[in-house]
Parts: C-alpha cells; structure tokens; sequence
C-alpha cells in the first residue's frame, strides 16, 4: 500500500513539474485543447460503467494478435488507452503503471495499453521505457472509436503539433490527425465494463492505487470467498 | 466520437442516399442524420453535401473515409470472426507479390492470423507490380506487397513497411566472391544472372549500369533457377538483401549501397475487409520487418521452396 501511495504521489509530481515546465505557447495550446474537449463533450460518448466493452483484436510490438476475450478469460481486463511516445504524461504514466504491474499479476488482472501509433514506435518506446506491459497498438483507431475516446485534432492544436515537429499522420499510417482522450476501463471476465476513467484533461491520469483498488472490489465481489486482498 | 456515429456516416457515403442509410442501419431518417450531424461537430466540419439531386461527399468526408472504414471493418471483424469460427467457414486470403517480394516475407503474417482465422486459404500470387495493382481494384487479390509503385490510384491504400537494398548474391568459389564488398567497375565486368520480368530491373539498370546493360548471358524467371546457377558459377544473382539463398550461395554489399527500394502493403479503399485481411493488415502495420526474415528459412529445403519465386497455393497449414 505505501508503494502504491508513493506512486501514485511520484505520478502527481511528476504532473506538476511537467506543467510548471511548460512554455506559454505549450500552456496555451494544452489550455485550448482541454476547453475544445470539454465544450465539444467529446468525452460523453465513452463507454460507462454497466456497458459491454467491445471485443477487439490487435498486434502487439511484435505482430502477435490479442484478443479482448482471450485477455479477459482468466480476470479482469485493463484497458488503458495513451496518447503516444511523444507525450511525457503517457509516459510517466506508463512508468508508474509498469512500476506495480506485479500487483496486477497477483490481482489475476491483465493490463494492456493501447497506442494510436503504428510501425516501429511502439516497439521503441516499449524499449526506451524499458517497460514489460502489453503495448497493443490501435491500428486506425478502432478500439479508441468503439469505447469512444477518439477526436480529431482542432485545427490550432495540430498547427501547434506540427510545428513541435510532430506528424501524426506518419506516426499513425493514417492521413487524418486523431488521438484517443487518455482513458482507462476496468472490463469483467463476462465483458462489461466495471470502471472508467475518461478525463479530457490529458495531464490527469488515474492514479494505478485507483485502479487496483478497483480491481480489489472486483475480486471481492466476485468471490464467496473472503478476500485475499486487503485496502 | 462513437461507432454509431461512424456506422451511419459510412452508409451514407456508400449509398450517397440518406433514406437508403437509414434502411441499412436499421434507425428512422431523422436519427441517422442527427448522428451524422453529431460525428461532423466532432470532426469539425461538414462531412456530407445535402442536396436535393446530389448528395456526395466533402473533402473532409473523403479524407475521414479511409480510416473510418478500416476501423469498423475491424470492429465488425471481430464479431463475424467468431461467427465464422463457429460456423467453421473458410477463410480465403489471395497475397499478390511483385517478383521482388520473396514469399518468405509473408509467412511468419500467415501463421501469427492462422491462429485467430478458421480455415484460413491463402493462395500467393506473383504479377508485375502494376497488374497487381489491377488485380487488387478487380477484387482478385486482397493484398500486395510490391517494392517501388510509380503510378497508384487514390483508391488503393499504402503503408511503407521498411526499406532494404540489393545485394550481389553468389558462389563463394566465385572469383569476387573473397572481396568484402564488390566495386561497381568489378561489378559491370561480371556476368551478371538476369531475372526475367523483374520489376526492380529498370532501377539497377540505372544505378548501377547506366552506361551499358550489364552482362546478361544467363536468365531465368525463377530465382531459384539463378541461384543454382550462380551456386555453380555461372555469375552473380542481384537480389533484395531479404530473399533466402541457397545455403551454397553467399551475399556480398555492392560498393555505396546503391540500390535500395522500400516494400509496400497495397489494399483497396472502401472495400470491406474479412477478417483475414483485417488481421493482416494490423500484423504487417506493426511487426518489425528488420528481423532477418526467418533465418530457419535459411536452410536448403525451405530455400528451395522459397526462392522459387513460384505462385504457390497453400492449401494445408503452413508447418
């Protein structure tokens, strides 16, 4: 539990040092790209607690083919979609979530996380993070449109990608500029979805204690048995 | 944005009719239209011309299309597997490959989507780079993989899988065969082994022999005819650095690289993908095809069958 606490603290920090770093141009593009996100209510379309998770299949770094049903057959599955290798907030949320992912094994959890990128980005992030999680990638945004977390870029927020130097459309092998809001679902064996965490702010994550208390809840409401997992 | 949304726009850019959608998505008119109205606010734009005579498609519909179409195909992929698995259909699955493209690049994608598609056929076929692409539109072939593609048509979709260059393949008996790389002026004095029909050709002619054609005194469309050939020192094969050799046959870099070629995956736009293909597609999309492709092909058996640059119809599982 004190790991979890001081993850979850190493996770906010790291939040508040990014933002503290951010240029006025980079400040004013997160700021217009969180009040488009909230004015458009993109986020109302995602999936909710009680919905059937869409089932997906998808190729890990390696080409290897995951299914959802495969994923869920033994426990709970999560779901955790990230912007990409370029965003530092992903990336400090795939650090924390690697850091207590032998928590997720002990929970029978599998963790998967889904990049909007395609080629060899996934795989060299997964390198250079030197993370062990399953990175599956979204190939055209499949999964992200069917849990319905994907947006198109507001003209003003690509320019200001693209003058950073970013080409989504390259990193993707799409011609359209689309990313998924950073969401994270906690799915059933059964395939309906238990938690959600949508936020249109990109730089608030849900913290991994958060999520592996969900799945604590999950495992003692499911179980007659008194639980082996204590809060 | 949700799949609805995306369902009923896709019905409307394939019938251009808003009565004929709604028919087709099961909802009332008016529904569909508020969620096509709902998917253009997200997306920022108008995706669709309402017009009495002519409904069709604005640039961004065009632009949107693509993507949208792949990413429900994949979406419903996933259901109608299933519903194919249990009804034990079979799965067909035509890969057309330029002469370029050795059948070794495939199989490892044939064997990771063997595992999720029942009854997978695959059947590979060899054509020139733009019958192919002929091929893809008339609906003959699913997917292709070809090297350089001047002319393609909006309609086909291109995915750039990894760049490699040519090599000079030959007999280690070979009198250039002891040099660690081989110069050009070595290599316009050598006899060089002519593949008949390669697409590739033009491009080495210019590279590397712009001033007189090589010296081409043996050819054969087979690779694996060369390869003998050049393993009995009969000349130099030149070859993509990924295409199995004859365990007897040794590769060599030509001096400054001078021919490189990128392979691409080809597929149609707008086409509804089987499974099979879908999952394909998302295999070649991510797979890290600088892997030496298959060193066990390396050894002679599957050399053979891999070097021969044959139209081969697989019918039993790939062992």
């Amino acid at each position: 539990m004190n790991i979890e606490l001081n993850l979850a603290k190493t996770l906010n920090q790291v939040r508040s040092k990014l933002l503290a770093g951010l240029s006025n141009t980079d400040r004013e593009a997160y700021t217009h790209l969180v009040d488009w996100l909230r004015k458009t209510d993109v986020a109302s379309g995602a999936l909710q607690v009680g919905d059937t998770a869409p089932d997906f299949l998808l190729p890990d770094v390696h080409g290897r083919l995951h299914s959802s049903e495969h994923l869920r057959g033994d426990g709970p599955l999560v779901v955790s979609f990230y912007r990409g290798g370029w965003c530092p907030f992903c990336n400090a949320e795939l650090r924390a979530l690697q850091a207590v992912r032998a928590e997720f094994d002990s929970l029978k959890a599998n963790l998967v996380v889904l990049s909007p990128e395609t080629g060899d980005l996934p795989r060299r992030l997964k390198r250079e993070l030197s993370l062990d999680l399953t990175v599956l990638a979204d190939v055209d945004h499949a999964v992200a449109i069917s849990y319905g977390v994907l947006f198109r870029l507001p003209d003003e927020t690509k320019a200001h990608y693209a003058r950073q130097g970013y080409d989504f459309g390259r990193r993707h092998g799409s011609t359209e500029w689309m990313l998924p809001i950073p969401a994270t679902f906690v799915v059933d064996q059964g395939g309906i979805v238990r938690g959600a965490f949508v936020e249109p702010d990109f730089t608030i994550r849900q913290e991994p204690s958060d999520i592996l208390n969900k799945l604590r809840q999950l495992a003692g409401s499911q179980s007659d048995e008194p639980s082996l997992f204590h809060e | 944005m949700e799949l609805h949304q995306v369902r009923y726009f896709l019905a409307v850019a394939n019938t251009l009719n808003f009565t004929r959608a709604a028919e087709m998505c099961n909802v009332t008119q008016p529904a569909l239209t508020k969620g096509v109205q709902k998917l253009e606010q997200e997306l920022g734009g108008q995706l669709i011309y309402r017009e009495r005579q002519l409904t069709h498609l604005t640039d961004l519909g065009k632009a949107v299309f693509p993507m949208l179409e792949r990413a429900l195909a994949s979406t419903e992929g996933v259901r109608r597997r299933a519903r194919e698995f249990r009804q034990k259909k079979v799965a067909p699955l035509t890969i057309g490959l330029a002469p370029s493209i050795s059948a070794s690049l495939v199989l490892e994608p044939i064997a990771e989507i063997r595992k999720v598609v029942q009854g997978l056929n695959v059947e590979l076929r060899e054509e020139s780079p733009s019958r192919l692409v002929e091929l893809l539109l008339e609906g003959v072939v699913n997917l292709a993989l070809v090297g350089d593609l001047e002319d393609k048509p909006d309609r086909i979709d291109d995915w750039a899988l990894f760049e490699e260059r040519y090599v000079a393949v030959l007999s280690p008996s070979h009198e250039l065969a002891g040099l660690p790389v081989i110069g050009m002026k070595a290599l316009r004095e050598a006899i060089i082994l002519d593949r008949l029909d390669c697409d590739v050709a033009p491009k080495v002619h210019r590279l590397c022999f712009p001033d007189a054609l090589p010296h081409y005194n043996h050819r054969s469309s087979r690779d694996l005819h060369l390869q003998h050939l050049a393993a009995a020192g009969f000349g130099i094969v030149l070859a993509p650095e990924h295409m199995p050799r004859l365990p007897s046959l040794k590769a060599l870099p030509i001096e400054g690289d001078p021919v490189w070629r990128e392979v691409r995956l080809l597929a149609v736009q707008g086409r509804r993908y089987s499974p099979a293909l879908d999952a394909f597609v998302k295999v070649a999309r991510l797979r890290d095809w600088s892997l030496p492709a298959g060193s066990p092909l390396q050894t002679e058996q599957r050399g053979h069958l891999e070097a021969s640059g044959m139209v081969a119809r697989l019918a039993s599982p790939i062992s």
